[in-house]
């Protein structure tokens, strides 16, 4: 029994198993950092509050001041006439505005005081919807609360249980407009959120597909049969390439369309069914503030999106037609497909929790540099008007891809593809 | 007329370790030449080098006249290569894949016919054609690869122990197809082996490697003489052993 398990353990256990395996943990630990940094970045409450104080009575003076002995850092401005410019100029990215009349009509007239609350909206991730949009509202409307139930216990509870009328505004690209930021993200997402969930499925699946097909055919040296036939290397490549599109469209196609219905019935209504016309009826709602907010993408920009797309699949079906040369075993296969999967799903995860495109340092030069973070982000790019990284990226991915291909070509028809690379699992050489 | 190879001192090597070294050699069309030697003779770089998968460090070889070096696109469609225990594409039919093999070599539809009607011929797997190569036993499989090898017709079919494997019937089988091939149609075998005695009876002329180098050449009749032996066994023993 020991004799045979040694065996066996002896097959799966090599020194190509080892390098792949403590690669991926490298990269894992590496991406899994930026994700956690990134997250708890996201997710901390500064503490910092934004208060336009249109109406700068005593009583909102008092609210301002306990809110400072409560250990928040209050900063304020008495005008809210460009909300747009405030926030850009003094780095906020959200404001409460306190609208004049507002303590008259509580204390005196017991109406709703009437504020506004200003979310200014960077990109459309997960993080944007997790942070809540405005950090300052909650506080604000806690301790107008407090001090007011201190001055009229006992009259009107009814009209205590919500004493403000709050209005929401989304400020984007230097323009605002009235609308709930959670819900504007939400409806951005169907298009913002699809197309990387379709190509991740792509990158995922033609990679997989193309290394395990050239895997299969050296063992079977079906390959060398092919490479010694007279039909060009060009083709020989170009076909396997095609193939495993072909097969790859046909997955994503029917996962996107999976999940566009789920992201459908998320819109559509509360009880998770599937209700379309109400979902378009949500979407041409916050088609008007994108608009506004100057969020809309021309067509050429779909345009040019779908040629990244397709720069995007070239870059990955050329890295897996040199990962698959390159393995000598089944088992390589399985280990030659990890760093496509690693170096698509990290930008995948992260473009969808958080903005990539204002990661800075080390974390934002790493994620620059792998090919199929650009068009992750491509969409975001386009919304917020980051033409200068959408084209950066797409220029990147096409000289990648130029460069990839030219490399494949040499590789099929180079020694390397029969005798292997050092140390890539190479076996000696059958004379 | 060009032989239809012709190999001019070529030598590749694998980092420090001299796989080839300076071969040159022979074959004329029709004719049946055998590469003797153990495992890490040699044997299998220099058939590589022929069907232009590997390139030779220094050295050619001409194939009908094509360089190896210069021409590989030429050499390619003159040659056909069968490496060592090449399968198929199981998911195929043993049909299909003849077919597929024949759309490499030719574009015609009537050139393609001509060529699968003759690759089901040699195979002489009958109605097995029409079963998924995933059913094939080895000796189906080696039949089916070496029919497809040779039904182009092509002017030097490079094989790779192509009875490596096979029981004795199937290895007759083997040995008989590729002598009638080079009869009827004029192609010109190079072929490996371990088996002294496949090749006694198959080859026309033979070598004998040892470290990339040819220790012998000539035919089976002429080495047994010149090693005063009674079997290419012994011939090959006393050549590598320098006896």
């Amino acid at each position: 029994m020991m004799h045979l398990l040694k065996k066996e353990l002896s097959e799966l256990i090599n020194k190509q198993m080892i390098l792949g395996l403590l690669g991926t943990l490298l990269l894992i630990i590496l991406f899994g950092g930026i994700m956690t940094n990134t997250v708890t970045e996201s997710m901390t409450v500064s503490g910092d509050l934004h208060i336009v104080d249109c109406d700068d009575t005593e009583f909102t003076r008092s609210v301002i001041a306990a809110l400072e002995e409560d250990g928040y850092t209050v900063h304020t401005a008495d005008t809210a006439q460009d909300l747009p410019a405030l926030l850009e100029e003094n780095g906020w990215k959200d404001a409460v505005v306190i609208e004049e009349g507002f303590s008259k009509a509580i204390l005196e007239e017991r109406t709703a005081g009437k504020m506004q609350s200003i979310s200014l909206l960077t990109s459309t991730t997960s993080m944007e919807m997790l942070a809540g949009g405005n950090d300052s509202l909650s506080p604000v409307r806690a301790k107008i609360k407090e001090l007011l139930m201190a001055q009229v216990i006992g009259e009107d509870m009814k009209f205590l249980a919500d004493p403000i009328k709050t209005t929401p505004y989304t400020v984007a690209n230097g323009k605002i407009s009235q609308t709930d930021t959670y819900t504007l993200i939400n409806s951005l997402s169907v298009f913002d959120k699809l197309m990387p969930l379709v190509l991740f499925m792509l990158i995922v699946l033609t990679s997989q597909t193309i290394i395990t097909a050239i895997g299969a055919e050296k063992a079977d040296k079906t390959l060398e049969t092919l490479l010694a036939s007279p039909v060009p290397r060009g083709r020989i490549i170009g076909s396997k390439m095609l193939a495993a599109l072909i097969v790859a469209l046909i997955y994503a196609l029917t996962y996107g369309a999976g999940f566009l219905v789920a992201i459908l019935m998320t819109m559509s209504g509360k009880d998770g069914s599937l209700d379309v016309a109400e979902a378009f009826k949500s979407m041409a709602t916050a088609t008007k503030a994108t608009q506004e907010l100057g969020l809309q993408i021309p067509m050429w920009g779909w345009a040019m999106t779908l040629v990244q797309l397709a720069l995007t699949l070239g870059i990955a079906l050329m890295a897996s037609i040199i990962l698959g040369a390159l393995v000598q075993d089944a088992k390589g296969s399985q280990m030659a497909s990890l760093p496509i999967l690693v170096l698509t799903m990290f930008p995948y995860i992260l473009s969808m929790i958080s903005d990539i495109r204002q990661m800075e340092g080390i974390a934002g030069i790493v994620m620059r540099i792998i090919p199929f973070t650009h068009t992750f982000t491509a969409t975001s790019c386009l919304r917020f008007h980051d033409l200068p990284m959408f084209w950066g990226g797409l220029i990147y991915q096409a000289i990648f891809l130029a460069v990839m291909t030219f490399l494949a070509l040499k590789l099929y028809q180079s020694d390397i593809l029969f005798i292997g690379m050092p140390r890539i699992g190479k076996k000696k050489e059958k004379n | 007329m060009n032989p239809a190879l012709d190999v001019q001192h070529i030598s590749k090597a694998y980092g420090k370790k001299q796989a080839v070294n300076d071969v040159s050699f022979q074959i004329q069309e029709g004719e049946i030449y055998g590469l003797m030697g153990m495992n890490g003779a040699g044997k299998t770089t220099i058939l590589r080098m022929l069907a232009t998968l590997l390139k030779p460090d220094s050295g050619d070889a001409l194939i009908v006249g094509h360089s190896i070096k210069t021409q590989p696109d030429l050499v390619r469609a003159s040659i056909c290569y069968l490496p060592d225990e090449a399968s198929a594409y199981r998911s195929m039919t043993g049909r299909k894949y003849l077919a597929f093999i024949a759309g490499l070599y030719f574009d015609e539809e009537k050139e393609q016919k001509t060529c699968v009607e003759l690759g089901e011929q040699i195979c002489g797997l009958g109605d097995a054609l029409d079963r998924k190569i995933n059913t094939y036993s080895r000796g189906m499989i080696r039949k089916l690869v070496l029919a497809r090898t040779v039904m182009p017709k092509p002017r030097l079919a490079i094989l790779d122990e192509p009875t490596s494997g096979l029981d004795v019937l199937n290895s007759l089988d083997i040995r008989k197809t590729i002598r009638r091939c080079a009869k009827e149609y004029g192609t010109a075998f190079l072929l490996s082996s371990h088996h002294m005695q496949e090749l006694a009876t198959t080859a026309d002329r033979c070598a004998i490697m040892k470290d990339g180098v040819f220790l012998a050449e000539g035919t089976p009749q002429e080495l047994l003489e010149r090693y005063n032996a009674q079997t290419l066994e012994e011939v090959f023993e006393r050549a590598v052993n320098g006896v």
